[in-house]
């Protein structure tokens, strides 16, 4: 029951997984610091999926990166590209869109 | 080595060359950053489990898939899998048994040349079974690994995305309608067995006796020159017989026009075996000689074989010929079932 639970509710987060990480890339980030962010908000990341989907996304070049070499350790920041940003406010459209239509079902069902 | 390096190594090693440089270097970045200033082994543990197994982190990065054959394809590989495996046990198995027969010189035990090509045949089919299934098994994983991302959903087997016109495709056969490969298969053995038989009956039917070196042939049942002068009919029906299993294997189920052909097959067959069976000189003397001294019969022996053999030849041609009408009768409908029902 709990097991089942568990999987249904990772199941559920995956997909709003890119929205979160998108929204906070608006100002440049590096891994840890976007855990930290994430966290605050109350969204626990499992970061051996977190890494990875940041080179995916730029990848597909939503994000661009960049070392910096400034501080005593190197860090990689990743930011929104034009076109990232472009895809993130589509898909929060989209977000907005199907959390009021699922609300109104929600309620419905009371 | 300290264990940020070896966990930094399991990960990239199982990464393309080009990656892991960049990659051990933002992971080192991250794990320090996720340490506290004077860090203990217990600190390192709990950030390294956090990060999980590095296994499934360089899975997240690579682009090859963890799978060797995946969801859009499994299908298909299944499909092509059943079809092709029998085909191959078949053409792979059809000359052992024609080879096994023809290459028996009469001085082995019969018995023991059948074990031993019973041993061979499942060697055979395993050794077909294991690489159908390897190579079939390399060229999807391939695919698996070639496409790109191109194709996201299902595939059917003609490699295309499915609709709804795919079922106008699809026969509705019943099952008894049906004529199975293992059917057509087995149709081709027996066909390979007896016409080995029937050219080599001298050496291999006929009556055996355990002697000092296992079984001994001690007298063939036919009179081998009476048998083998009717070798045109013979011909005859081993033609017709072939063409009528390879036309079962195309059509692969009952039709009218099957049962038909069956029905002449039956009747040529019928006639070969009365014509044959008529011939007084075809059961060798000595044959039933030796049977008359077994049991003692106080009937002719002889007559009494070559009737019984002819009834009952003729009455299996008659159920088969039935039987053929029957299963082409029972109905079957393309997609009209479905119709109706909706």
């Amino acid at each position: 029951m709990d097991a089942l639970l568990n999987s249904l509710t990772t199941e559920l987060r995956r997909g709003t997984l890119t929205l979160a990480v998108l929204s906070q890339l608006q100002t440049p980030q590096y891994g840890y610091s976007l855990v930290q962010l994430l966290e605050k908000s109350g969204i626990s990341i499992d970061q051996s999926t977190l890494y990875p989907l940041l080179r995916r996304l730029e990848k597909q070049e939503l994000v661009t990166s960049s070392w910096d070499t400034s501080e005593s350790r190197p860090r990689r920041y990743y930011v929104l590209s034009e076109y990232g940003i472009k895809i993130f406010h589509q898909l929060k459209k989209e977000w907005e869109k199907t959390s009021e239509e699922l609300y109104n079902l929600l309620k419905g069902e009371e | 080595m300290n264990l940020i390096e070896l966990y930094i190594q399991e990960v990239t090693r199982r990464l393309t060359e080009k990656n892991r440089e960049d990659i051990a270097l933002e992971l080192r970045s991250t794990i320090e950053d996720m340490l506290p200033e004077d860090y203990s082994d217990q600190n390192v543990k709990a950030v390294l489990s956090k990060l999980g197994n590095p296994a499934v982190l360089a899975g997240g990065y690579s682009d090859r898939p963890m799978h060797l054959i995946g969801p859009c394809y499994y299908d298909v590989y299944i499909s092509l899998l059943k079809m092709i495996l029998p085909i191959a046990i078949a053409i792979s198995t059809i000359p052992l048994v024609v080879d096994s027969i023809l290459s028996y010189n009469g001085d082995q035990v019969f018995l023991e040349v059948l074990l031993s090509f019973l041993g061979e045949g499942i060697w055979n089919v395993f050794s077909t079974g294991i690489q159908v299934f390897f190579w079939l098994t390399l060229v999807f994983a391939l695919l698996e690994r070639t496409d790109h991302g191109k194709i996201t959903v299902p595939i059917t087997a003609g490699f295309k995305e499915w609709t709804p016109d795919d079922l106008k495709d699809i026969p509705y056969i019943p099952k008894e309608k049906a004529i199975s490969k293992m059917n057509v298969f087995g149709g081709l053995l027996w066909t390979a067995i007896w016409v080995t038989f029937y050219f080599n009956a001298a050496r291999l039917l006929g009556i055996y006796e355990k002697g000092e070196h296992g079984l001994e042939f001690i007298a063939p049942t036919f009179n081998h020159e009476v048998l083998l002068s009717y070798w045109p009919i013979v011909v005859i029906v081993i033609g017709l017989e072939v063409a009528l299993t390879i036309y079962k294997w195309i059509t692969a189920q009952w039709t009218i026009r099957v049962a038909w052909l069956n029905a002449i097959f039956q009747i040529v067959s019928s006639i070969a075996i009365i014509v044959i069976f008529s011939d007084t000189n075809l059961l060798n003397p000595e044959f039933i000689e030796y049977l008359n001294k077994l049991f003692s019969f106080s009937f002719d022996l002889k007559s009494k074989i070559m009737l019984g053999v002819m009834i009952i030849c003729v009455f299996f041609a008659a159920l088969d010929t039935y039987q053929g009408f029957r299963k082409a009768r029972i109905h079957s409908e393309k997609n009209n079932t479905v119709n109706r029902h909706m």
